[in-house]
């Protein structure tokens, strides 16, 4: 099971049961924690539903009390391939 | 006593004061680290030298370099116990004398090349950034550094702090303001043309090149490292591009600024005591080379209510930038404070009031100059006002400053993000309004019959009633004063 966290302003960003992109970070303990990623994902208010587990910070990094199940699809590239 | 040339002599000079402790024990760099840090600011306690870090064996952290005056003139190579306005004028007199330009060390030669890690290597993870403050929007790689650039036509050098937060292993993205030195250069050159910006990022520097970076001179800031230090400030090329860093500088970090790619950043805890700005794309860093000498010392300074060095170095720079402007133009000022429990918001500029409108004049210099987006109060005083004694300066303010003639206010002039009075949108557009509080007695006043006469025992008593009253104090049972 994977730990991540996503910061939105609004929880109703986090639409249930379709694709979206996120930008997460791990909070898997180790030396990358808290690194980011860009992925697909979806996401479940049934924290039994997916694996891996998402919360969720706000506009100021107030944690917010929502939390998610969540499968992460695939990751998604946004940087241009020449600084890769 | 000379001034330290480097973080680790830095670092010795304090412990031997008394103004650093070590702290043998592990700490977390999660949380733990920056919450000593956070504690050492607000008590103004010594700075904490931590030598053990979790998961990052041989590397260690200094926290809060400069958040006392006393660390301050110790950088300065002064007596730790000189008083502000002792360390504010040998700042004045180092920096208005020569330049001292840099002298170019061999690669052999310089620390920072110990260790060198590129292409797969690289990862700042290897690194033990820290995570300053819970609910920051990342691990801070700087908070107490110089991001060094080169303006691409005018060759000139420019070391500046503007904050970086790691997003992945090579990614960093951070707030470098359109007013700012390297913001002009992305706007005017870079992200037209879609060019990608060298950059290098020095951490663990000596506190004066520290100190420099984040002061808004105009002197480039090797060659003012070298005037505040009295000796040239050691260079060394980078390893993949022209830059030169300093050499005995802990950690580089070498790479590119992309014209065409932003991550998100923030947010972060600042030096208003807030957080304040959002989340958002920011400048996006791409990192191709790590070099760190070896146990490396991570400097970290943490941002929050006062103080630390983002309120009291970045007030006494402010200030003493603003005197020199100020006198550069002729005007008779006695003096420029900024308190740093302002958060460097408010100058108190002393002055000596011989013409109409000189405190406008004052504030729209002040304004209108490079450390203008800064600050947006300034409070004129006159120069019988001490003006590093905030109960004299509210005083004045309180019962000189006409509320409908001597309060003037300027709308849409450029702010910070950072404002926490700001509206969302003058957040996101650098925009800002600014207020002159003139605490000044008009000319055209009588100086006899209209300009009230200050009451106290030193302005109404005769000489010698006073020295009889001095003299005898202990004698009517009063204990004696300090
Ligand atoms: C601890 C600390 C952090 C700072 N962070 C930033 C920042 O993130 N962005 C910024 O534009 N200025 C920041 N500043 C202020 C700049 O360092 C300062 O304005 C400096 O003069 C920048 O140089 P320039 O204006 O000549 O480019 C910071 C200052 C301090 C002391």
């Amino acid at each position: 099971m994977n730990q991540w966290e996503v910061y939105v302003n609004d929880v109703k960003e986090l639409a249930e049961d379709a694709e979206i992109e996120l930008t997460i970070r791990t909070l898997n303990p180790g030396i990358h924690k808290y690194t980011y990623k860009r992925v697909r994902a979806q996401l479940s208010a049934d924290l039994k539903k997916h694996a891996d587990q998402l919360q969720v910070r706000l506009g100021r990094g107030q944690l917010s009390n929502s939390r998610f199940s969540i499968k992460v699809l695939g990751e998604v590239q946004r940087m241009p391939a020449k600084y890769l | 006593m000379a001034a330290p040339r480097s973080n680790r002599e830095f670092i010795e000079a304090c412990v031997k004061s008394g103004d650093a402790v070590r702290i043998k024990q592990e700490v977390d760099w999660e949380n733990e680290a920056g919450a000593i840090v956070r504690r050492a600011c607000e008590l103004a306690a010594p700075a904490p030298f931590m030598e053990k870090i979790k998961d990052y064996p041989g590397f260690s952290y200094f926290g809060a370099p400069l958040s006392t005056y006393r660390r301050m003139a110790i950088s300065m190579g002064m007596d730790p116990a000189s008083s502000l306005p002792e360390i504010g004028r040998e700042y004045v007199k180092r920096t208005n004398g020569e330049p001292v330009a840099p002298v170019l060390v061999d690669r052999k030669d310089a620390p920072c090349k110990e260790n060198i890690l590129k292409g797969a290597d690289v990862d700042l993870c290897r690194l033990p950034v820290p995570l300053v403050h819970d609910g920051d929007g990342g691990r801070y790689v700087g908070t107490w550094h110089a991001v060094v650039t080169k303006h691409p036509v005018r060759g000139d050098v420019n070391w500046g702090m503007y904050r970086q937060m790691m997003w992945d292993g090579r990614t960093m993205s951070g707030a470098v303001f359109p007013f700012s030195d390297l913001g002009k250069a992305l706007n005017d050159y870079y992200l037209p043309r879609g060019e990608s910006c060298p950059f290098a990022t020095a951490i663990g520097l000596s506190p004066l090149a520290a100190m420099a970076a984040c002061a808004p001179s105009p002197i480039p800031e090797p060659e003012l490292t070298g005037m505040l230090a009295g000796e040239a400030v050691r260079l060394v090329k980078c390893e993949t591009n022209d830059l030169e860093v300093p050499a005995d500088a802990e950690i580089i970090l070498e790479g590119e600024i992309c014209p065409d790619y932003k991550v998100e950043e923030g947010p972060f805890g600042e030096y208003t005591g807030y957080r304040t700005s959002p989340r958002d794309f920011r400048v996006t860093f791409r990192v191709n080379c790590i070099t760190y000498r070896n146990n490396a010392t991570m400097t970290i300074s943490n941002m929050g209510v006062p103080q630390d060095e983002g309120q009291l170095l970045r007030s006494f720079s402010l200030g003493l930038e603003l005197e020199k402007l100020l006198k550069s133009q002729g005007i008779p000022v006695t003096g420029v404070y900024m308190h740093p429990r302002s958060t460097h918001h408010m100058m108190i500029v002393g002055v000596k009031p011989t013409y109409s409108g000189i405190a406008q004049q004052i504030g729209q210099l002040a304004f209108g100059s490079k450390l203008g987006p800064w600050f947006h109060m300034v409070m004129v005083v006159d120069d019988k006002t001490d003006i590093y004694n905030w109960d004299e300066v509210y005083h004045a303010f309180c019962t000189r400053c006409h509320p409908a003639n001597g309060i003037h206010i300027y709308r849409n002039s450029t702010g910070t993000p950072l404002y926490p009075f700001a509206t969302p949108h003058e957040r996101k557009h650098s925009i800002g309004s600014k207020v002159v509080f003139d605490c000044l007695w008009p000319v055209d006043w009588d100086p006899i019959n209209d300009v009230p006469t200050v009451v106290s025992f030193k302005n109404v008593y005769p000489k010698d009633v006073q020295e009889k009253v001095l003299g005898n104090w202990t004698a009517y049972g009063y204990p004696p004063v300090k």
